[in-house]
């Protein structure tokens, strides 16, 4: 068996095919924002294969970096190591809102048909459900980058009808003060330039329609469209599968367990 | 104040009153003022109202020891070593601490625009989010935007049509904090200031702040550090309290000084999935030490040894991170 092959079933673990599925996203050159985790490994994979120009920028102020070793967290003082730039928040955002980013990785603990996500609360926001983290920079990268990525666990109660609290700018979101859903371009008028382009969970590979609603692309090898489809509160679109995603191949296994993450830090 | 005065960290933080509005260096779990949080919790103090461009293992303590009445940011949570904010989200849930949420682009803004001097500044970030959503102002619902306290805007933010591009905006209103706590890596004898690596929010952070609290590692003499001047952030005059700590940001991490300490963090955060756990905690690691050199003597000098960063990478290659 040659590098290039795809590994068999078996011989990769789900958060694997997420990491190489995700670096595949990544397009030869494009300035990509990466936030903490999966994103980490999904760009320095794809740097190491498909797209070895692309320039990663991560928000707590580091620009194009070529760590030696895995950061755990975008403050990590890895992440700057031979960077082009060491700055912060208003660098970086600045770029951000410049429209300087082609791309971002981005994650979150509920998404809705129209890619709106929630990584605030789950349950009610006033008064407060379950408190989750909040928006870091995730509202921002999804508001202003090209095109953004969403690694999700994939859940029924996380693939919902309406996210419990919309922290992330979708496709089609409330104008406010209204309230009213319009789609993106509506509120954002001529800072308009994008958004979610795809959303990449443990079963498979979704992209928006010209509506903006999403639909699935690639189911993951080992389960079935309808699988998915009874994984989302929402109708899932599954009349335009294109066929199944494309395992990690040798090669991309062993760059992410020997190279990428060596100790086991966010992978098994 | 022209001059910076050199005081003890509990000098430093006896200045700071009940109710005044804070915030502070760093990023998540990186260059925290961490011995002048356990310091604000040895001293009681209360009802503080922070305003952070994200929050971390910093606010969280600061939110299990009850120190803090309203909370206006854009993220807690513990990176790898914890999901979320353990105390934070317990008080949050109970109605105990007001949350006020925005984007980080947002709340960064409102540090520039305090930084600068100016009421607010515009951004496209974050429209069309709940953050922008009316019923979500708690500030406003708690009765706290009819001016009086001053800290606290009129409004929330306002959606603004420009009228020379004709674009959406939100207007976010400026935050002029009571007091900046930072902590960074070496202050001249005088009072400059220096940080290595990523400069996170800092400048904005300390320039939106009506005094700052600066705590180092360590204190150069002031001809050293201004040998090089293009790498320093703050002039003296800008500064109103210097203390010398070193390690002083232990458990979060400090570039060229030490790692994050995730071991530390982590069990931390597995304490604070109940008020009791929280407080069986800082019994130990808060109350149970005098300062932070009793602290430091706990932690001991060879688990110290390995967090100290490799002078040629910036960080410790002697941590175990992962699970190989």
């Amino acid at each position: 068996m040659a590098g290039n092959d795809y590994a068999q079933a078996g011989e990769f673990k789900p958060i694997d095919l997420l990491a190489v599925s995700a670096a595949r996203e990544v397009v030869d050159g494009e300035v990509v924002f990466a936030g903490t985790g999966l994103p980490m490994l999904a760009i320095m994979l794809a740097q190491l294969t498909t797209a070895p120009s692309a320039k990663c920028i991560y928000e707590a102020g580091s620009v194009d970096g070529r760590p030696i070793s895995l950061p755990t967290s975008v403050g990590d003082a890895r992440c700057i190591y031979q960077a082009s730039i060491a700055s912060g928040l208003w660098d970086v955002f600045g770029q951000l809102q410049r429209g300087s980013v082609d791309m971002a990785f981005l994650g979150g603990a509920e998404i809705d048909q129209y890619g709106n996500v929630n990584t605030t609360a789950m349950g009610g926001y006033a008064p407060m459900g379950k408190r989750l983290t909040g928006s870091g920079g995730n509202a921002d990268i999804n508001s202003l980058a090209r095109k953004s990525v969403f690694i999700m666990v994939q859940e029924k109660r996380r693939f919902v009808e309406r996210c419990s609290y919309i922290t992330s700018p979708g496709w089609r979101l409330p104008k406010w003060p209204s309230g009213d859903f319009v789609p993106k371009k509506d509120v954002y008028g001529k800072a308009f330039r994008g958004g979610p382009n795809a959303v990449i969970s443990n079963m498979g590979v979704f992209r928006f329609d010209d509506d903006g609603v999403i639909y699935l692309d690639t189911v993951h090898p080992g389960f079935t469209p309808e699988q998915v489809k009874d994984n989302c509160m929402f109708n899932l679109n599954i009349a335009k599968v294109s066929g199944e995603t494309r395992p990690p191949t040798y090669d991309d296994l062993e760059l992410l367990y020997k190279v990428v993450d060596p100790e086991g830090i966010f992978l098994p | 104040m022209t001059k910076p005065q050199k005081v003890s960290l509990s000098e430093a933080i006896s200045q700071i009153q009940n109710g005044d509005m804070l915030t502070f260096s760093g990023f998540t779990i990186w260059r925290r003022p961490m011995a002048a949080i356990m310091e604000l919790i040895r001293q009681g103090k209360k009802d503080l109202h922070l305003v952070m461009v994200n929050g971390g293992t910093h606010d969280d303590m600061l939110a299990g020891a009850g120190c803090v009445k309203i909370w206006e940011s854009c993220w807690v949570g513990h990176e790898l070593y914890g999901k979320i904010g353990g105390n934070f989200s317990r008080k949050v849930e109970a109605g105990e601490i007001i949350c006020e949420d925005y984007s980080h682009v947002q709340v960064l803004y409102r540090l520039t625009a305090g930084a600068q001097g100016i009421p607010f500044m515009p951004t496209y970030a974050a429209m069309g989010s709940d953050i922008l959503n009316p019923e979500y102002d708690m500030l406003g619902k708690a009765g706290l935007r009819d001016g009086s306290n001053p800290k606290i805007p009129a409004q929330k933010y306002e959606m603004y049509k420009d009228n020379f591009y004709g674009n959406e905006t939100v207007l976010v209103p400026a935050a002029q904090p009571d007091w900046c706590i930072a902590h960074v890596n070496m202050v001249g004898s005088e009072g400059t200031v220096r940080v290595l690596g990523q400069k996170y929010s800092d400048e904005e952070a300390m320039k939106a702040a009506d005094r700052v609290i600066v705590i180092t590692e360590q204190i150069v003499p002031e001809e050293f550090i201004r040998r090089e001047p293009e790498r320093n952030l703050l002039p003296p005059y800008l500064v109103d309290y210097i203390v010398e700590l070193p390690w002083g940001a232990h458990p979060t991490g400090c570039f060229g000084a030490y790692e994050a300490d995730g071991a530390f963090i982590k069990d931390f955060f597995n304490n604070t999935r109940t008020q009791e756990g929280f407080d069986a905690w800082a019994a130990e690691w808060i109350f149970g030490v005098r300062d932070h050199e009793e602290y430091l003597n706990k932690l001991g000098v060879s688990r110290l040894e390995t967090l100290r960063a490799s002078s040629a990478l910036g960080y410790s290659p002697k941590v175990k991170r992962g699970s190989r």
